[in-house]
Parts: structure tokens; sequence; C-alpha cells
């Protein structure tokens, strides 16, 4: 890890977190689908920076967004809960060869079908307490699914769509 | 004692990651049904000026929906309004004749360039002699008075606003019912003079004051102003008064260009009698 990757994890947060509280706050796909592209705050780290550093980029990011969402704590929770279950995750989706060389979730190195597991599995935990702890009411389960639903697709599209412009 | 730092240590992803949980649930379940908390959302400083610079970049994206929506309705309301208001006018056996009580058509339009920093200023409406509007009309906003129309062309029409000189709208004080005539002085576009109010008849600070019945341009019951400025004049016969004025001139949008069917007919007669 260098200087130039530090700063770029750190143009990419901010514009992730900007993106989530100018344009993607005021989003809603047919009143059930939101998109919570901040997530790839934590999905996108290499995979070398210590789970304690990512809990707290989580805590900070999550919490960041709650301020805007006026919920304080519920992304906070959320996301830390993905960053600290993102290696095992890791882990789980490892290819035969191991990661080899190869350090970031890219999609243009891992592929479409690494990358959409990833991403969509890690989103669908976030969204999936996101979403239940906000109900905070099991008589709603069902929007609360279709929001999940819905939202996890929406979320996963535009993080792949994002990462055109992340290239090596 | 050196096991437990070496279990902490070995084991310090998941104490994080569990004190985290644990903070953020509780500030969600907990402190936020505090009254006090109003640091953690939008009621925060710095995210209520983000906000706002935010909704006053964006806010022109809708505005012209919301607004043509909410011109149309009050066009509307004020017909309807000028209905009620003839019908029950007073509470003697005076009854209006539905087509004097139906005499005032309003017909919205949008304001293209306006002026406020002139000494007599002009307002361009974007309905013209297509849309039915003459010269002479009155023009009125969602919030009061406006100005009267001065010329036409097939698809724009020019105001004489009231911050001009040559209009005078004749008014009345809403709570008193005392009649006198609102005339800009020139200088700001925020006030207006009400000139002629005998200095012995009831006006207040604060009180409203509106179109009087006694004009043909505009429905009675307009606002014009609200009382500002109050003192009696320098020969001491008349009130000096300033209006703060109703409608806001720097902002306009959209006004509402009033019809009286029966102007012609009125002036007519009136002009006939004076033979």
């Amino acid at each position: 890890m260098n200087t130039r990757n530090l700063l770029s994890i750190v143009l990419w947060s901010l514009l992730y977190l900007a993106l989530q509280v100018l344009l993607f706050r005021n989003l809603a796909l047919f009143h059930y689908g939101f998109c919570f592209v901040y997530v790839a705050v934590i999905l996108s780290l290499p995979f070398d920076v210590s789970v304690v550093t990512t809990l707290f980029m989580a805590f900070a990011a999550g919490f960041i967004v709650d301020i805007f969402y006026n919920t304080p704590g519920l992304h906070a929770a959320a996301t830390v809960l993905v960053a600290y279950l993102r290696p095992f995750a890791i882990r789980l989706l490892m290819p035969q060869r191991g990661y080899e060389e190869r350090n970031e979730p890219l999609l243009t190195d891992l592929g479409p079908a690494w990358f959409l597991s990833y991403v969509g599995l890690l989103v669908l935990l976030h969204h999936t307490v996101v979403f239940f702890i906000e109900a905070a009411n099991w008589n709603l389960w069902l929007p609360t699914l279709g929001k999940i639903g819905l939202s996890t697709v929406f979320t996963t599209a535009v993080l792949t769509l994002l990462q055109v412009f992340r290239r090596n | 004692m050196d096991q437990l730092f070496a279990f902490i240590a070995r084991q310090r992803a998941f104490i994080f990651f569990v004190g985290l949980e644990v903070l953020s649930l509780w500030l969600f379940f907990k402190y936020n049904n505090y009254p006090s908390a109003v640091y953690f959302n939008t009621a925060n400083y710095y995210a209520g000026q983000l906000l706002g610079a935010q909704a006053s970049a964006t806010k022109y994206m809708n505005l012209g929906k919301v607004n043509a929506g909410l011109a149309e309705e009050n066009a509307r309301l004020h017909a309807q309004l000028a209905q009620v208001q003839n019908r029950q006018l007073s509470g003697l056996n005076y009854k209006a004749d539905s087509v004097v009580a139906a005499r005032f058509q309003t017909l919205v339009a949008k304001v293209i360039n306006n002026s406020t920093n002139q000494f007599n200023n002009f307002i361009t409406i974007d309905k013209g002699i297509a849309d039915g509007v003459q010269p002479g009309m009155g023009v009125i906003s969602a919030t009061g008075v406006v100005g009267k129309v001065k010329v036409c062309s097939n698809h724009f029409s020019v105001l004489t606003s009231v911050l001009h000189a040559e209009n005078m709208v004749s008014s009345k004080v809403q709570r008193s019912g005392e009649i006198a005539s609102a005339k800009w002085n020139g200088l700001r576009p925020d006030e207006i003079s009400l000139l002629y109010l005998s200095r012995y008849k009831s006006v207040k600070l604060g009180d409203t004051v509106v179109t009087s019945h006694l004009n043909s341009v505009f429905p009675g019951d307009v606002p014009v102003g609200y009382v500002r400025k109050l003192k009696p004049s320098a020969d001491g016969a008349f009130w000096d008064i300033t209006l703060r004025l109703a409608t806001d001139f720097p902002n306009l949008s959209y006004v509402y260009v009033v019809d009286n069917r029966l102007k012609p007919e009125q002036d007519a007669l009136e002009t006939d009698a004076k033979k």
C-alpha cells in the first residue's frame, strides 16, 4: 500500500459518499428500489486492508450517510457488519487457483461471475440488515422483502456500472 | 493476564466489530428517540447547509410544473371567490346579477421580462391579443396586485406594473373599509404609498390594504399591501402611509390577467352620463 493507493481510496470513498448523499438519496425506483452506492466504500477496498481499519471506515461511512437519512446508527450497523463479514466472503468465493497477485476486487481482473457474486452477496446482506432494522416490525416483512430484493438488484447494477471507471 | 492480552490481540477485529455494532444499534434505538438528538441528523448545521445548497441548485428543475399547477389552481379560485364575494356583498337584500357576479375572468400568464429598479417599471407576459388580453385589463398575482395591461401584441403584452408612476390603485383599508389610493413613490420595489386617507379615518400599523370595489380594473379585495409606516402628513389633513407590497415583484413568475367582461358596458354608461 503506497501513498498513491491511499489517495485513490480516499477520493473514491468521498465520491461514493457524495453520490449517495446528493444523488441517490432522492431516488427511488417504484417506491421500492433504493440504491446504497456508498457500500462500495467498503466493497472496493483492497484485500490486504486490515479488518479493524475496514470496520472503522465502515462505521464512519455508514454514520455519514445516517446523518443525511436521519437514521443515526442504522447504516453504520449494516455497514460494520458487511465490513466484518467481507473477509469471509472473499475466502468463500476464492477461485480454485487463489487470488494470485490480484489484490483488488475489480470486475476486469476477477471476471463478472466472481464480481457479481461478491457484490451481490454483501449488498444483499447489507440491505437485509438496513431494511429489517428500519422496519423494526415483522408485520411488514413482505414489503420489506420487496425492498430488499429490488434494492439489491439496483445497488449491484450501479456498482457494476461504476466498475467501468475503475480500471487498473 | 498475558493470555488475556494475547486473546484480545488475536480477537481485536471481533471485539471492535461487536463494540461498533452495539454503539450503532444503541444510537438507532435509544439515542435517536431523545428530544435533544439534533446533532446526528439533518437538523445538524453542516448537513442543513449542504442540503440547502443542493435544494437551491436543483429546485429549478420542477419549478415550472409546480408553479404552473399552482397558478392554474389560483386562477380557478379567484374566479370562484369573486363570484362568492359579489353574492354576499352585503347583509342587505342586495343580490348580484349572476352576470355581474361572474364578470371577472382570469387568465394565467408567465412573466418573461420584469424590471423593478427603474422609476417606471414594466412587465412583459407571454399572453397577448390571441389569448384575449386587451389593454386596460388588470393583472394580479397569487399574493396581490401587479399592474395594468398597457399594450398587447398577438402573443405578448406589456404591463405598467404597480411600480409605475402612472398607476394608481383604488384601495381600501380592509379592517375599517376606508377608501384611499395606492401609488408607488419610486423608491423601493417592496414599498408603495397610500394617499388621500383623511387624518380622521382609522388605520393602524399592520393593517391589510386591498383593492376597493370602486374600480373596474381589479376585482375587489385583492391584497395591495400591509401598513408598514404611518405618520400624519405635513399639513395635518391626511395620513402619510407606506405599505409593504403584497406582491414580491423581484421574484414575480406567474400572474393572472383579469378580464372584467362588463367593463366596456360600465365605461360606456359612465361616459354617456357625463355628456
